[in-house]
């Protein structure tokens, strides 16, 4: 079983470039601990669930939704799409320099995840405060309730990245400690923040 | 960093990044009419996100490399997840119009 | 601390499973986990059948109900209503050996047993707003159908809230869990356990919205408030069963590594988990 072969710890150092070239050579491997997957997995049922909830009371009253939705700024909604794209670049960069043991780059790498991650979360509370100050809260309407309700479930995920996204610097930071597996396993929770977005994007600020 | 995988997240950044912009100037020309349901502008939304969410999880976390049971059960949340919400949005849309 | 010494064992005798259950009665070193685990296993589908099918309290009702409906809501339920808690009264001290059952694992664990102390202390408290609670104001409620109606309406709201509202508890409950699994090196869980509490906590926070909201998915009955929160329960309950029996099955009695399954070896990714650190 490849899977088996290839998960190996994979520390810095020579390894790594051998991990590198068995990709090259087609060799499978899972990116971080399959346990990861598993929840990744799970948690995008569990939101596709959400979506599908949201989607099925938005044909119940599409002209509330569509009214309200109006409220939300597009242009907001595609620079946070933007912010954790990049983010996603960043730690996926970060992996590869890791894997390939430069690691003052991934370091850096990884400080420019956290730094587009903080951005994304001050635009979001600043869209959060602009609303409520127009006068659209949690309660105002069912689009609203919808609208708080997956931008603050998503944030909170995103502030677990962080801690997430701590323990992948400090693994790099230290030269016993580091270990790729586990610096992938906190990149493929960044990422899967990044993917919940670009639903929840779709779903709140561009669909009619 | 190796320059070809270096390089090929840039695109897929960039590529990724670009369709972002191109919803954004889409819905920009379809101002007047953002107050009716739209059947058209709802599924290409839909279908767009999820072809941004396959590249991410193909590329960006590099299920392109995994085995193949990871793929498959990537891309069956995804079809899933298709199937849920266009499959919602038009019956859900049918029955309150209807 | 070494392993359990060898001691003459008597073969399991073949036949009826009276006489196996009285052979693991009195030989088998672990039968104080097995009672756990039944108990935890019995108590579990009693709870469903007490709460689903004989009282009838869950699903929940929905909260935006007239007062004159409330009290026709508990009268469709009054002897369920009585004879289910009382029920649920006499088993409910259960969830001392439950709790204790699970408080264990983090005991073998190699992680501070702050953590087992911990976990005992919160899902101790728990059983007031996931259980008692409950079933003092529905017999409450049951006990003089003909109370004024607005006092039912006080009895119906102060029930439901603390069972579907108060998820604080077991959302702490869930992340001690989940750090204890990640940082232990005695592999006494998958990882993706961990990870399955951190799912669960993550869905009592998306409860936390019916302390609002009287209607909609939001409301203590909703669709997301409850059945998908339910679902996820339900699923993570399941998971944490089958995991705790198999880790009964590998325990030694030692404190370091649990031992795999002689099946699992095929499986597990080597060098993966505690290892790899």
């Amino acid at each position: 079983m490849t899977t088996v072969a290839s998960a190996e710890p994979r520390a810095g150092g020579p390894d790594e470039r051998a991990g590198a070239q068995e990709r090259a050579r087609g060799v499978r491997f899972v990116p971080g601990q399959p346990d990861m997957w598993v929840f990744v997995l799970f948690e995008a049922l569990v939101f596709t669930s959400y979506f599908t909830v949201y989607v099925i009371r938005r044909t119940q009253s599409p002209d509330l939704f569509l009214q309200s939705q109006a409220h939300l700024d597009l242009r907001v909604g595609v620079f946070n799409t933007l912010v954790l794209l990049v983010s996603s670049w960043a730690v996926a960069r970060c992996v590869q320099a890791a894997r390939e043991g430069s690691f003052s780059a991934a370091l850096n790498n990884a400080y420019l995840t956290m730094l587009f991650g903080f951005v994304f979360l001050v635009s979001k509370v600043l869209e959060w405060a602009t609303e409520i100050e127009q006068g659209f809260g949690f309660t105002t309407d069912e689009f609203f309730s919808f609208y708080y309700f997956l931008t603050a479930i998503h944030f909170l995920h995103l502030l677990i990245g962080f801690v997430v996204l701590g323990v992948a610097v400090y693994e790099i930071r230290s030269p016993a400690r580091r270990s790729q597996e586990l610096v992938e396993t906190c990149a493929t929770y960044w990422h899967t923040i990044d993917f919940f977005w670009v639903l929840i994007f779709a779903l709140l600020y561009v669909m009619r | 960093m190796n320059r070809r995988f270096e390089k090929r997240l840039s695109f897929v950044w960039l590529a990724l990044s670009a369709i972002t912009l191109a919803q954004l100037a889409l819905a920009s020309l379809g101002e007047q009419d953002a107050l009716t349901p739209n059947a058209a502008v709802t599924s290409s939304a839909i279908v767009i996100a999820l072809i941004k969410v396959r590249v991410v999880i193909r590329e960006f976390m590099e299920v392109r490399y995994a085995p193949v049971l990871l793929c498959r059960l990537t891309d069956l949340w995804m079809a899933l997840t298709g199937v849920s919400l266009l499959g919602s949005y038009f019956v859900g849309m049918a029955l309150s119009t209807g | 601390m070494s392993a359990a010494t060898v001691r003459a064992v008597p073969e399991m005798p073949s036949g009826s499973l009276i006489r196996k259950i009285a052979w693991h009665w009195r030989h088998d070193d672990k039968r104080e986990l097995w009672i756990g685990w039944w108990t935890l296993v019995i108590f579990y589908n009693l709870y469903g059948l007490l709460f689903f099918l004989i009282a009838r309290t869950q699903p929940p009702p929905p909260p935006s109900l007239a007062p004159s409906e409330i009290v026709q809501w508990f009268d469709d339920r009054h002897y369920g209503l009585l004879y289910g808690y009382a029920f649920v009264s006499i088993v409910g001290g259960a969830t001392a050996i439950m709790n204790a059952t699970l408080a264990y694992t983090m005991r073998r664990m190699s992680v501070s047993r702050a953590f087992a102390y911990s976990y005992l202390v919160i899902y101790a408290l728990a059983t007031l707003p996931g259980m008692l609670i409950m079933g003092v104001a529905c017999t409450v409620g049951a006990m003089r159908p003909d109370r004024d109606p607005e006092l039912m309406s006080w009895l119906y709201d102060f029930a439901f809230l603390s069972f579907e509202g108060t998820m604080g508890v077991f959302l702490i409950g869930s992340l001690v869990w989940m750090v204890a699994v990640l940082l232990d090196e005695n592999r006494v869980f998958p990882k993706w356990f961990g990870y399955l509490n951190l799912c669960n906590a993550l869905t009592e926070v998306v409860v936390a919205p019916a302390w609002i909201f009287k209607r909609g998915v939001f409301a203590w009955d909703g669709a997301i408030a409850w059945w998908i929160n339910m679902a996820v329960f339900v699923t993570y309950t399941t998971v944490f069963l089958t995991l705790l029996r198999k880790m009964i099955v590998r325990e030694d009695f030692g404190s370091g590594p649990l031992p795999e399954l002689e099946s699992d070896h095929a499986l597990e990714p080597a060098g993966a988990l505690g290892a790899a650190r």
